[in-house]
């Protein structure tokens, strides 16, 4: 019985070993001969739109040529499929073996930090960073003044429309757009909604959108006022809720004039509307009786470094050079996607694209950085219930008021009492 | 009486009638827009405008960013190789609970029991752990992984199959014992042959349980989509990028999915007739 027992710790012991074993040989960074030339692998985790042959693969040729620039290192690039918001799912699991180099959009920011997944950066990319891009989009990578990513595209939401259907003055409103043709907008989603909020003076997380503690201010009348605004909207027959792609289904069939969403889907958009195609900034739509600009959530997608890398310089030039600007030129030339570098904004090519002056009209006139901070994350689902309420009549314009207060309690509740 | 019974029948069919569509209607609805021409996740028609087989085509040439093929290669390698491993692991060990009398026999059923009630993926983090320190989450490692972690545990659910084995009489067993056959012996010849159907049953159970897991797939695979199984699959079809593309095809990749799912039981069911005809004889 005894000799068992001590069989069986044996083979524990012999387990742990192993297990130990296995932990030491998670990195693959082998350092050259006398330390003159660095040879290394260096994971690098991109969309799978980014590496894909019909896209020309952007991240496989980036790296190739950044490979070449430097003839000090020796780099072997190891690829993975990960997309920007899925990030913050699949990094933080084990940020030891995740990639050295990894794209995220930054409402994840926080997670990646908690998680330790992320490196700050300093020096050359850090000055990089701060000239090249507006301060709003150096402010949506960076909490508490350090940078955490290189932005390389912005990432927001603005409007389609069909320009058979509607002028350039119609457009200005979305009250005189629901008078005159059906318009989609999803009302169940937090990220769209919020926008009357957002309209309506409500502050996010303070005046920056930094201070977790100042909470989500819907309170009083400003609350109030855009929710009454969100139910005549859904009041109104032109009304279509946008859930589960009606608002583009809508759009192909002919019965929707406009709707909302991102450069995600300009290809579809473009294909069906073709020379009616239209994109502009939010409209102004009318709450508590006045004329008020909707304000989209607005971030960026950008290019991250992970602490755990063996070769922080090498991890960090990197992120800099997919960051930089003829990276961006080629990622547009390739993919469309809009890039964020001052410069290349000014020229005439990126000035004429009618989606990139939406998209970026959006960001400078009608957004709000979206705040990274913790509190976020306990907005999103109440956000959605509170969408559906309104539109299932639940919220009605009488109810309006101790709706809306019950909503901002619920959506603050780790900070009021 | 009879005209009675005659509108108790229609009442009956005409019930059953209407759960029956609606039970069906999805189903139907996902082929449907399998072959659906119009793009989009939404359409205002329940039946599609217009058809077309694009939508398979499309699933199974347009690889670069989403590999159908290569992830239906993927799961139904590691589903089939898990089912083998599960099956026999689930047989046996019912076979021992049934047969054996040894000392830890209740305390091991108590437990495995109480095991059981706990759902799987609670353990998925200290899982992919334990994966990681033994080198198996990385590469063609991760085939592996998957197998172990769909195969491994499932000794555990022996109960269904421990209470088929206990019907056949210990009889039979004894005799064979006499003729000189050994335990192994008893279950391959004498158990294994009067037990088809519960064969059926587990083996239709351990093939979808990692054919269709989306949890442990995904915890495991993390970036490396070459290893993606065909949950990730179609949940990635569903992302917003995707998802006015892909639409269709997700719908053509739910019917393919159901294929190989639809052979085995058909496989399986002459299995299960010709077992139940040539009953035991006791």
């Amino acid at each position: 019985m005894k000799k068992r027992r001590i069989a069986a710790a044996l083979m524990t012991a012999a387990l742990g070993i192993t297990a130990l074993a296995g932990c030491g040989s998670g990195k693959t960074g082998s350092a050259g001969n006398a330390g003159d030339k660095i040879s290394t692998t260096i994971t690098v985790w991109g969309c799978a739109e980014d590496q894909a042959e019909e896209n020309g693969k952007w991240l496989q040729t980036m790296c190739d040529s950044f490979n070449n620039e430097h003839p000090e290192w020796d780099i072997t690039f190891e690829y993975g499929v990960c997309s920007e918001q899925d990030a913050a799912k699949t990094v933080p699991q084990d940020p030891q073996n995740s990639a050295d180099v990894y794209f995220f959009a930054n409402d994840q920011l926080q997670a990646l930090i908690d998680a330790k997944a992320i490196a700050k950066l300093g020096g050359d990319t850090e000055d990089y960073v701060k000239n090249t891009n507006s301060s709003a989009i150096v402010d949506s990578v960076s909490v508490d003044g350090a940078i955490y990513g290189v932005p390389f595209t912005t990432n927001t939401w603005f409007m389609y429309y069909d320009k058979s259907k509607f002028t350039e003055s119609d457009i200005k409103s979305l009250d005189t757009m629901l008078a005159k043709d059906k318009v989609a907008f999803n009302i169940t989603e937090g990220w769209y909604m919020s926008s009357f909020f957002l309209a309506n003076d409500c502050l996010y997380f303070g005046k920056d959108g930094k201070d977790n503690a100042a909470g989500i201010d819907i309170s009083g009348d400003k609350g109030t006022q855009a929710t009454q605004a969100l139910v005549s909207m859904v009041n109104n027959p032109n009304f279509v809720n946008d859930a589960g792609g009606v608002g583009i289904a809508g759009l192909r069939e002919g019965t929707v004039a406009a709707y909302f969403s991102g450069s995600w889907d300009y290809k579809n958009v473009k294909e069906i509307l073709g020379n009616n195609f239209g994109a502009v900034q939010l409209p102004k739509v009318k709450i508590g009786g006045t004329d008020k600009q909707l304000k989209a959530f607005a971030g960026s997608k950008a290019i991250a470094v992970n602490p755990n890398c063996e070769y922080q310089q090498i991890a960090v030039a990197l992120a800099k050079y997919l960051g930089s600007k003829e990276a961006q030129q080629k990622h547009y030339d390739l993919r469309g996607v809009i890039p964020c570098n001052t410069e290349l904004l000014k020229t005439e090519q990126i000035k004429s694209d009618a989606l990139v002056t939406a998209q970026n009209n959006t960001f400078d006139n009608t957004s709000v950085i979206q705040p990274t901070v913790a509190g976020m994350n306990d907005y999103w689902t109440p956000a959605q219930n509170f969408g559906k309420s309104i539109v299932n009549g639940e919220i009605t314009l009488d109810n309006a008021k101790e709706k809306t207060e019950d909503f901002y309690k619920l959506i603050n509740s780790s900070i009021i009492k | 009486m009879r005209r009675k019974k005659k509108i108790k029948n229609i009442g009956v069919h005409l019930l059953l009638s209407v759960l029956a569509i609606i039970w069906v209607s999805p189903l139907f609805w996902i082929v449907l827009t399998s072959f659906r021409a119009q793009k989009g996740a939404y359409t205002s028609s329940f039946f599609p405008k217009e058809y077309t087989l694009n939508n398979y085509i499309k699933l199974f040439t347009d690889t670069q960013i989403l590999n159908f093929p290569k992830m239906f290669g993927n799961t139904l390698f590691i589903a089939v190789v898990s089912c083998i491993i599960s099956t026999f692991f689930v047989l046996s060990v019912a076979y021992c609970m049934s047969r054996l009398r040894f000392k830890l026999r209740k305390p091991m059923m108590n437990i495995a029991m109480i095991l059981g009630l706990f759902p799987a993926f609670m353990a998925m983090v200290a899982v992919y752990y334990i994966l990681k320190a033994i080198g198996l989450s990385e590469g063609a490692m991760i085939r592996v992984a998957l197998i172990l972690v769909y195969s491994g545990s499932s000794g555990i659910q022996f109960y269904i199959a421990k209470g088929f084995f206990d019907t056949i009489p210990k009889s039979v067993d004894e005799a064979a014992m006499l003729d000189g056959a050994t335990k192994w012996q008893v279950f391959t010849r004498i158990t294994i042959p009067l037990s088809k159907p519960i064969i059926v049953y587990t083996v239709l159970t351990t093939f979808i349980s990692p054919w269709v897991d989306f949890i442990f797939a995904r915890v495991i695979c993390r970036a490396n989509a070459e290893y993606y199984t065909v949950a990730i699959g179609l949940w990635q079809m569903l992302e917003k990028e995707y998802v006015d593309n892909w639409y269709t095809c997700f719908a053509a990749g739910a019917v393919c999915i159901s294929i190989p799912i639809a052979i085995l039981f058909i496989l399986m069911q002459k299995c299960y007739n010709e077992s139940m005809s040539g009953a035991v004889k006791g």
